[in-house]
């Protein structure tokens, strides 16, 4: 760093100024709610005047609320899993397509991504109403596989485009069926894209609540919705012991894809987009 | 036989989900349009006659067209310094951990922060800065800083994927031809990062303008962006054509105004193509 600074012009000091205020703020709000989860009392007050862990005991001892954590990781999964097969026969087939379609078809892909939540909202909920299966699993597993799509699409894309073509004629020259080509010789090589795709469409899905809140009912419901609904009609501190809870889940899930993947592919993934986007 | 073993039916899965989607907006606007069964144009057009509906819209756009800007005045520096810092992966990890944490516990944050009897307000009334507390909370402004908590990471993806694509050489060539770092930034580095600006404009002005939770709760039930007007339609006065409408109005509303970002964008890759 310090050979860096001393050819580092104006325009880099201020860049790099604002930059580690910002990065210092960034995750400032969530110091507090931290701090308020150990409250000792019945409402929420910042600093609290004691301080106990029993929110933290009535979340873990309340069965309303580990059944939505339990109904929140389930979706999770199995959105992650779907949408990701999903994903990857789509970039499987993508890859056959003549350049005109494939850019249509990849806009396509794109599109949820473009959609304001409020209107897919309204939209994911009309369908459901229609097929019946308003406030069901399926009906939110559904919405959550179109939300994630483009984000599962993309580091799969990516990594498939970045492929030798020649590992695939090998294979296939030496006698290899197309499937068995598909499976031992082109599905390794999508290891990190497979590994990001599950892993972004576990956290979207996880975390999804603007869409997802139109979705749910009274008998079903996902962790972030409950807890945003607690935090909307009472003002108690287990929200804040959820909270913790659910960051250090966020946490520990972005520490596993660091430690698999890197969190570079995130931001090569994105630049992909851009491409893909436009059409390219 | 062989046409089933067509690689390309591995689509068909990826456009049902999608096929689904777009359906739902079919859906919304044909229900928009029949609010009791039959065709009206009415919802739309108290939309146009009442001044209390534009004035959700036009809170919605000028929300998003701020966070859009605040993002940018504050990711572009940070996403500039993360593609020059050597430890990219933990500043990496500082960035997108609190961008995954739930909106729902972010905005929470934000509420304890701001509130009249929030952590700013407490301390600033202490210090004896203010006698009064200051309203940040169930006002534009609370929305906005908690959109631009929310979005920030976003911007600073999109902006940081073209960055560290870029030549460093040819910022190199720039001051070795004897161009000031100003000049270097506004010549040379802001027009390579300026796709990865507009895709970030894009998308935070898109979503900060479908956002549901964080104008809720930091915004209240009072003033409404499209987003909560939406959720109370649906929950608290039970009128789904008329949210409907709104999302329709929504939708449209914000392609029309990403058009000029796209067309820009579309002008500059033309010319560089050249």
């Amino acid at each position: 760093m310090a050979g860096r600074l001393k050819r580092a012009n104006s325009v880099d000091l201020s860049m790099a100024t604002i930059a580690v205020i910002v990065l210092f703020l960034l995750p400032a709000p969530l110091y507090f709610v931290a701090w308020v989860s150990f409250s000792g009392e019945q409402f929420l007050r910042v600093p609290p005047r004691s301080y106990s862990l029993r929110w933290y005991a009535e979340f873990l001892g309340s069965s309303k609320w580990m059944y939505a954590l339990g109904v929140s990781v389930v979706l999770g999964l199995v959105v992650a899993v779907v949408t990701t097969a999903t994903a990857l026969f789509a970039a499987l087939a993508a890859e056959r397509m003549r350049t005109a379609s494939r850019g249509w078809f990849e806009l396509l892909i794109m599109l949820p991504l473009l959609f304001p939540a409020a209107a897919m909202a309204i939209a994911m909920r009309a369908v459901n109403d229609q097929i019946g299966i308003n406030a069901t699993f399926i009906g939110v597993m559904i919405a959550h596989v179109v939300i994630c799509g483009p984000f599962a699409y993309r580091p799969i894309a990516v990594n498939l485009r970045a492929l030798d073509p020649a590992t695939r004629e090998a294979a296939m020259s030496l006698g290899a069926s197309p499937l068995y080509t598909l499976r031992r010789v082109i599905l390794p090589q999508l290891k990190p894209g497979l590994i990001t795709s599950l892993w972004f469409s576990f956290i979207i899905s996880f975390d999804e609540v603007n869409v997802t809140m139109f979705l749910v009912g009274i008998n079903f419901t996902t962790l972030p919705v409950q807890t945003y609904a607690h935090l909307a009609d009472s003002g108690d501190p287990i929200v804040a012991a959820i909270s913790v809870f659910l960051i250090l889940i966020t946490l520990l899930l972005v520490i596993v894809l660091q430690r698999t993947v890197g969190l570079k592919m995130l931001v090569n993934s994105e630049a992909r987009m851009d491409e893909i986007r436009k059409g390219k | 036989m062989r046409r089933l073993t067509d690689p390309r039916l591995l689509a068909i899965p990826q456009l049902i989900f999608l096929g689904m989607f777009l359906y739902g907006f079919v859906a919304i606007t044909w229900s928009s349009l029949h609010p009791e069964g039959t065709f009206t144009f009415e919802i739309y057009a108290s939309f146009m006659m009442q001044r209390t509906y534009q004035a959700i819209l036009w809170r919605t756009i000028e929300v998003s067209v701020w966070t859009t800007a605040i993002c940018l005045l504050l990711g572009y520096p940070l996403a500039y310094f993360l593609a020059r810092a050597r430890n990219t992966e933990l500043l990496l990890l500082l960035l997108i951990s609190p961008w995954l944490v739930s909106i729902v516990v972010r905005t929470f944050g934000w509420m304890l922060l701001l509130g009249n009897a929030g952590v700013i307000n407490r301390g600033l009334l202490e210090l004896g800065i203010i006698s009064l507390p200051v309203r940040m909370m169930f006002n534009t402004t609370g929305v906005i800083i908690g959109l631009v908590h929310v979005l920030l990471p976003l911007m600073v993806v999109c902006i940081l994927s073209v960055l560290v694509k870029s030549d460093r050489a040819l910022e190199e060539a720039a001051g070795s031809l004897g161009a000031s770092p100003v000049q270097t930034f506004t010549r040379v580095i802001w027009p390579i990062s300026l796709p990865g600006v507009y895709n970030g404009m894009l998308l935070v002005f898109l979503v900060a303008m479908g956002a549901i939770v964080t104008p809720i709760l930091l915004g209240g039930f009072r003033q409404t962006m499209v987003g909560s007007q939406i959720f109370q339609e649906v929950f608290m006065l039970f009128n789904f054509p008329r949210a409907a409408a709104y999302a329709v109005v929504l939708l449209v509303v914000s392609f029309v105004l990403v058009i000029p970002i796209l067309l820009h964008d579309r002008h500059l890759r033309r010319k560089r193509n050249i």
